[in-house]
């Protein structure tokens, strides 16, 4: 099962392994880490799940839709180059280890 | 033998007994009755609604699905056209968009508030959800003002399943095909009579320059306004049901009104109106030791995920505190309801007024009736004492 490091905003570190096809935000909010919302269930239409991915990992994420793309213009933290919705980054053996950082806020 | 049938009226009033053996004991439960598997662990479940290409929605996500919506609807097409049917209406419904509805939300709160003072009961589903409901559709769909009596008794009847021949009576079918004869009026004018509502943005959309078709646009609105009149007014029912059976709850809102989202989202876990969609079986899975073939329908009981222990303890306790993340109240993947910011809206709308207007509001003893149906959940009509 892929690895994935959760970086709370103060630095926290909390690592899960999650089950192969379940998002990272999904796994953020059914293990109880704080930092990610997901108020639209994974619908990708609310920006409550925004979470910035180590550079180390950007390359490897299946693309941007349009659509993150204009919900990332709506962030209540500030978007950044490695932005992304964590609803939309599935757990794969090719994700595993990636390292995921929490905003501020997300609403 | 245990047996799982959707369809009986048992199921209608209580399906939590049912779905704790179906967690604990058959986690992937092939039901004689309705020759449809079930699952009913949060787990499973999300990972049936993530895999999309696995359990596919173009055959249809009702249990019980109406004639023609299979491959027309937002809920019932798969990616990539389902994402980009539902990036067209998107944008008009996420919160930040949808602050134009709070006020026209509270003025007929106010009103149909104002005409229960001086009453020692009513029933709170015909004379305050349901009118609040169709207040704020017909404002956002702009709908004409004739008939919508009609139209509330025809969202609500549509989405019902006869118990006796479990499937939908005609009954059921000629409210599905009012409805339909309804939008088609709604689209015609609207391409006549183009608006700034939210029918005519999607009547209007088109796909890398190429239209909806008139079966699209004609089903999806139709879907609209049963999702909008029927799942909102249920789901408004339910929340204020939990509120009356739990009084704690109701003072500790009253006396503290911030902690109105935190029911919402409790409450939206603990009964939410939508209990169970479908899916199709698309690639042969084995899951628990039964395999599901391609062309099996399955049954993604989200009620029952939402009181799974593994993800939220004591599941069957309403906790005001619990602040429930993950829950599946409102489905959840590219599926999840299109409507959750008009919905927490004007649940937090109706809550807010509400409890100024009767912060007293209180349970009647009463045999509920519930309504017969395959994929919601709610009762007829809930009686209160204010």
């Amino acid at each position: 099962m892929p690895t994935v490091n959760y970086i709370s905003f103060d630095g926290q570190p909390t690592q899960l392994e999650l089950a192969e096809g379940m998002t990272i935000m999904q796994g953020a909010v059914m293990n109880g880490i704080e930092g990610i919302e997901g108020e639209c269930s994974g619908s990708c239409a609310c920006a409550t799940c925004h979470c910035y991915v180590d550079d180390a990992w950007l390359a490897k994420l299946p693309e941007m839709s349009e659509n993150e793309d204009e919900m990332l213009d709506d962030t209540a933290s500030e978007r950044k180059p490695n932005s992304r919705l964590s609803c939309q980054i599935k757990a794969t053996a090719e994700l595993d280890g990636i390292v995921i950082h929490m905003p501020e806020e997300q609403e | 033998m245990f047996r799982f049938d959707p369809y009986s009226p048992e199921i209608d009033a209580d399906p939590f007994p049912a779905y704790a053996t179906l967690r604990a004991e058959y986690p992937c439960f092939w039901s004689e009755d309705i020759e449809m598997w079930v699952l009913s662990r949060h787990k499973d479940i999300v990972m049936a609604l993530n895999d999309w290409e696995t359990f596919s929605s173009a055959k249809g996500n009702l249990v019980s699905e109406l004639p023609g919506r299979q491959g027309s609807t937002l809920g019932t097409t798969d990616p990539p056209r389902h994402d980009r049917l539902r990036a067209l209406i998107q944008k008009a419904v996420t919160k930040r968009a949808l602050t134009h509805i709070l006020e026209p939300a509270r003025a007929t709160m106010h009103k149909h508030l104002e005409a229960l003072k001086g009453r020692d009961q009513f029933d709170y589903v015909s004379e305050l959800s349901s009118r609040y409901t169709v207040d704020l559709i017909v404002y956002l769909f702009d709908l004409p003002d004739e008939n919508l009596q009609t139209v509330r008794d025809k969202a609500v009847l549509m989405v019902q399943t006869d118990p006796k021949t479990k499937q939908k009576g005609p009954e059921h079918i000629e409210a599905f095909e009012w409805m339909q004869d309804y939008a088609a009026r709604l689209v015609e004018d609207r391409k006549k009579n183009p608006g700034e509502d939210l029918l005519s943005q999607f009547i209007l959309s088109e796909i890398d320059g190429e239209k909806l078709t008139d079966k699209e646009i004609l089903l999806t609105v139709t879907t609209l306004i049963m999702a909008g009149i029927e799942s909102l007014s249920g789901f408004l029912t339910m929340l204020v049901k939990n509120i009356t059976d739990h009084p704690e709850v109701r003072d500790a809102l009253v006396a503290d009104p911030s902690l109105i989202p935190d029911a919402i989202e409790e409450s939206l876990r603990f009964n939410t109106s939508a209990q169970r969609f479908r899916r199709c079986v698309m690639k042969e899975t084995t899951l628990h030791g039964q395999t599901m073939k391609p062309g099996d329908f399955v049954i993604l009981a989200y009620g029952s995920a939402n009181r799974d222990e593994e993800v939220f303890p004591n599941a069957d306790v309403y906790d005001l505190s619990r602040k429930p993340k993950g829950h599946l109240g409102f489905g959840g993947g590219v599926h999840a309801c299109l409507g959750t910011a008009i919905a927490r809206l004007a649940c937090k709308v109706l809550l807010e007024e509400l409890l100024i207007a009767f912060p007293n509001i209180s349970k009647v003893e009463q045999e509920l009736r519930w309504m017969s149906s395959t994929n919601f959940r709610s009762p007829l009509e809930l009686q209160v004492k204010i």
